[in-house]
């Protein structure tokens, strides 16, 4: 009988890769429960799956979306709904980075180890209070929405982190999500929230970028002169500019946004150098916003000629910029050097707390990206473009700090942006506006940036 | 129901909901602790006295080869005896010795003995040139091994009434929380005609229990408390879905229970299947043909034959023929070495219930015969041969019906589209319902998966995961898979190899087909539908877990205990 007992030992291979089996069962099961449970599929939740959710307020507790019985009602103003979307989402998860899709289990009150079935008195969902505006979110969508323009909006307090407004366009009612066709255009990249998951080409934009490489790399920067006359020939390829700007130092070619200028100084910083800087601002970099990651700034110039390094200088080559990074170097620029992360989540209530949803809040500083007198010398230029080129009238009361952009993007279309920050002691707005295929920054992104600000200073102050 | 009260019965469900699965860890931990506990110490049951160097071998197995052959378990180095020689046998009517075709003869009082001859206290027993002389074993004094299985302290474990009494207690609070469903409590109606389901549960386990131990006087009840804990997960777990189905497991489970008393009787002489080899070779051949021929498909496989309205799943039954004419005593295994016979009979099972598309079955069929037939042999040639000639026949067969894989094609993509909605569409849905149960589980009667089709059988994990929660969930399977290192444990302690083998197998069968259930519902396996043992929908598969748990049962030499007592009364106290 011994040799059947060695034998039998057979059964115990049986045995281990059944509890190996069951332990990877376990494993999968509970690390990805919380995304099976939400999937449409589920017969517990409710048809929007939302129907028991918590609600979402704004920041001055005006409801965004809340769950009235069983189903999911958004706010009554479609101005509102349209201007939020992105931010709140809609009943399904289609768009991923929504605060419907990211945290619709605090949402609904689930989590794995208590499971669906939870009885009416235990039950626990979280509501959510969004630092957004939702009157500032709408007053930026009207004007992107009497132009028809589809792009990206964000104003942030560079001070606290908090988002005031975020606005991402093509988008649609959530009360009656469209049903799209195959290659209508119209809603070309309607599930995407282009604050965070886009990139454009920068254009002049990121002359900032090469500015502050200059200043902190050439000895006689900014105060060097350099000669345009609309155009020359770098690396045998002609860069243009709008037009000669003749004998003029930094301060004056970024309120012109001279191309010459800062190709030139591309060339001389040279790919290392443009590269290192890039990345100190974050270009190639991974930023995180709560539970989201922001789409990627890219600048690659490894294998760039001269011409290419030249027009990488000025925002145009392969180089690409998410619009609330963009913000965020603005905001550095503003801070003395750092940038301060931006978020979006103002508080969470619920009574059983499991999870971590307060993850999302922050407000702390990011990396340096610039020394501090970098940071006030690129300061004062953004300033005097405006006091000086654009008027102070074009921001109403407010005193502000930019760089506009037109970026060309092919086939003839070009990207408007402005970026920026509220000078303004008690409004620390810093901003970023993309406008796709608006032309010049400063007559299709700065109208809504103008907005944007307005609004959001308002509720700033109340 | 709405303030106070409803507060009340709120918290009455959640305390259920903890309180349900806690009970079943507690259960399933005490039946295994008193499978532990209660061991007599392994000591030789007589000895073998070789007078000529007098030395004392002791007999420790009910079974024992003899023989020049190491592995023997009494080894004797001497160049007349043959590598396998005899084997020397105890039985109800005492101690037999059998020659297995050795080549010098084995002689018994100095006669050559022919076949099994029976031998008494002071017999003088010669092999080759080795004489010994059987001795009780009082004389011996030397320590044996016992497995890490058993507690060595040999206090008592839980009392079986105290087994009993939680079963019950158990299947009254699942009955409670069966009442108390989400509409129930919004509602305030209340229906508690499921009580009568626990009366009828309640009675059945104790039925069962005071007629094994008044009747047939047998001390033990684990094995029989593990098998009605998961019947009544399994009937009351149907009460919200079908009353049809509660009925029809109900009832199969009270023949599955006579089938299991019966068996344990008709098991009681482990030599006597042999002698009817032929009649179940027979009868389960021929209940396959009758199933291929008659068989109607029924959702993908035709593994059913309806008889006056009454569906069979003949290959349910065919298992338990299956691994009595596997496992055998050891002269027998000695003597008739050759596999032949079985392994055309193991091949014509698992090809007709291919041919059936019943591919689940016939892969638990071919991996019980691996491990019968490698616990008869030992020998891994024949395993090897088995499983590479079964993947050339698979090859062979995909080669023809390559729309056979098709069935298998939402295999670990079961959420992508299409197969979310076809043939990933019940696995999607028993992970999304797993994860909803959470560890504690919606409540019974308020999960949404007893909606899928076949969620009763195939994917009946999903249900139990749902409404009762993960915990339990692993706690029933880890009950089932724990089975292996009992049967394996009392492997030596057997009456006879016959039991060895057949428990070992029929564990391995149960967790193969467990691993199948479960894991076939949640996309890391393939999905075949098999059922989930005792807890699944379908009166066939409850009859028949019933039966293999007999075959574990009857290994246990406690089973038999009652019956020993006066032979050789020393050996066993």
């Amino acid at each position: 009988m011994k040799r059947v007992l060695t034998r039998s030992l057979l059964t115990w291979f049986l045995a281990a890769a059944f509890f190996v089996g069951l332990g990877y069962f376990v494993v999968r099961l509970v690390t990805n429960a919380e995304d099976w449970a939400q999937l449409p599929m589920n017969g517990h939740l409710s048809a929007s799956g939302l129907g028991t959710a918590g609600t979402i307020y704004d920041r001055k507790g005006v409801v965004l979306a809340e769950s009235v019985d069983g189903e999911r009602v958004y706010n009554s103003d479609p101005r509102i709904r349209a201007a939020v979307l992105h931010t709140v989402g809609d009943d399904s998860t289609s768009i991923a980075t929504s605060v419907q899709s990211v945290y619709r289990n605090d949402l609904v009150g689930y989590s794995f180890l208590l499971g669906m079935g939870l009885p009416e008195s235990f039950r626990s969902t979280s509501d959510i209070t969004l630092t957004i505006d939702a009157e500032a979110c709408a007053a930026a969508y009207d004007v992107m929405a009497a132009n028809n323009y589809k792009g990206a909006v964000v104003v942030y307090n560079y001070k606290t982190g908090e988002i005031i407004c975020k606005v991402s366009t093509p988008t649609y009612d959530p009360n009656s999500p469209p049903k799209i066709e195959e290659g209508d255009d119209t809603y070309e990249g309607v599930y995407l929230d282009k604050v965070l998951s886009a990139a454009y080409p920068p254009g002049s934009t990121f002359k900032l970028i090469t500015a502050a490489a200059a200043i902190e790399t050439i000895p006689d920067s900014p105060a060097r002169y350099l000669y345009c006359e609309g155009g020359t020939i770098i690396g045998g390829e002609y860069v243009t500019c709008v037009e000669p700007h003749g004998e003029i130092d930094m301060r004056e070619a970024m309120a012109d946004s001279c191309n010459i200028y800062f190709a030139e100084l591309a060339v001389e910083l040279g790919s290392d150098t443009m590269t290192k800087y890039a990345n100190a601002f974050g270009f190639n970099k991974s930023f995180s916003m709560g539970h989201n990651d922001l789409k990627k700034s890219s600048y690659d110039v490894s294998k760039a000629d001269t011409a290419a390094l030249a027009w990488s200088g000025v925002g145009q080559y392969t180089d690409l910029a998410n619009p609330m990074h963009m913000a965020m170097i603005c905001s550095a620029i503003a801070n003395g050097g750092s940038p301060t992360n931006p978020y979006l989540i103002k508080d969470v209530s619920s009574f059983f707390k499991i999870g971590d949803i307060k993850a999302g809040i922050s407000g702390e500083n990011g990396d340096k990206m610039m020394k501090s007198a970098t940071a006030n010398k690129l300061a004062d230029m953004m300033r005097y473009t405006v006091s000086d080129h654009y008027g102070d009238s074009m921001f109403g009361n407010l005193h502000v700090a930019t760089k506009t952009g037109t970026a060309e993007v092919g086939d003839g279309k070009e990207d408007g942006w402005i970026v920026g920050f509220v000078t303004d002691e008690d409004v620390p707005l810093a901003f970023a506006v993309c406008i796709e295929n608006g032309g010049f920054g400063i007559s299709s992104a700065a109208p809504v940036a103008k907005a944007a600000l307005e609004a959001s200073a308002q509720a700033l102050n109340n | 129901m709405e303030g106070f009260l409803g507060f009340v019965f709120d918290l009455a469900v959640v305390i259920l909901r903890v309180l349900i699965p806690l009970l079943a860890v507690i259960l399933i931990t005490q039946i295994y602790s008193s499978l532990r506990h209660n061991r007599r110490n392994e000591r030789p049951l007589i000895m073998l006295l070789d007078e000529d160097e007098n030395r004392a071998i002791p007999v420790l197995y009910w079974e024992n080869s003899i023989g020049r052959s190491k592995f023997s378990d009494i080894y004797i180095n001497d160049p007349a005896v043959s590598r396998e020689h005899a084997v020397l046998l105890r039985r109800d009517d005492g101690w037999i010795i059998s020659d297995v075709d050795s080549k010098s003869g084995v002689f018994v009082n100095d006669e050559k003995i022919e076949g099994r001859t029976h031998v008494y206290l002071n017999d003088k027993l010669r092999l080759g040139t080795t004489t010994f002389r059987i001795k009780r074993t009082e004389e011996f004094s030397g320590r044996t091994r016992r497995s890490w299985f058993f507690f060595a302290d040999g206090k008592s474990g839980v009392s079986q009434v105290m087994l009993i009494v939680l079963l019950t207690v158990f299947q009254f609070l699942m009955t409670c929380e069966t009442c108390l469903t989400a509409k129930a409590l919004e509602t305030g109606v209340i229906d508690l005609s499921p009580f009568m389901w626990f009366g009828l549960l309640a009675g059945l386990s104790w039925a069962a229990y005071l007629i094994t131990s008044l009747v047939f006087k047998r001390v033990n009840f684990e094995i029989e408390t593990l098998a009605l804990l998961l019947t009544s997960i399994g009937v009351i777990l149907s009460v919200h879905q079908s009353a049809r189905q509660t009925l029809v497991q109900y009832v199969s489970a009270a023949a599955g229970i006579v089938l299991f008393e019966f068996m344990i009787k008709f098991l009681e002489d482990p030599d006597r299947i042999g002698r009817h080899a032929k009649w179940v070779y027979i009868a389960s051949l021929g209940l396959l043909a009758i199933n291929l021929i008659f068989g109607k498909t029924q959702y993908g496989a035709a593994n059913w034959i309806t008889i006056a309205g009454i569906s069979v799943q003949p290959s349910e039954i065919v298992k338990i023929g299956f691994l009595m004419v596997g496992a055998a005593s050891l002269d027998r295994l000695q003597t008739k070495r050759n596999l032949f016979e079985f392994l055309v009979f193991s091949a014509l099972c698992v090809g007709a219930l291919a041919l059936m598309g019943d591919f689940g079955t016939a892969l638990i069929f071919f991996a019980t015969f691996l491990l019968i037939s490698f616990m008869r042999s030992g020998d891994f040639k024949t395993l090897i041969l088995a499983v590479s000639s079964a993947v050339f026949a698979s090859t062979i067969v995909l080669r023809f019906k390559p729309y056979i894989l098709e069935r298998f094609q939402a295999w670990r993509h079961c959420f992508d589209e299409p197969y979310v909605w076809d043939t990933g569409f019940q696995q999607a849905r028993t992970l999304i319902y797993c994860a909803s149960g959470g560890l504690f589980g919606v409540g019974i009667g308020n999960g949404c998966c007893k909606q899928i089709f076949a969620s009763e059988s195939d994917i009946v994990i999903g249900i139990v995961c749902e409404e009762m929660g993960l915990i339990i969930s692993i706690a029933l399977a880890v009950s089932i898979g724990a089975l292996v290192f009992y049967a394996r444990a009392i492997t030596t302690r057997s009456r006879s190899t016959f039991y060895s083998i057949s428990a070992c197998c029929a564990a391995g069968l149960l967790v193969v087909q467990l691993s199948l259930n479960i894991f076939g519902a949640t996309d890391i396996l393939p999905l075949t539908g098999v059922t989930f043992p005792f807890i699944s929908a379908g009166g066939s598969s409850m009859v028949s877990c019933w039966g293999l748990f007999a075959f574990i049962k009857a290994a246990d030499e406690r089973t038999y205990a009652i019956k020993k007592a006066g032979l050789f009364a020393s050996a066993d106290k």
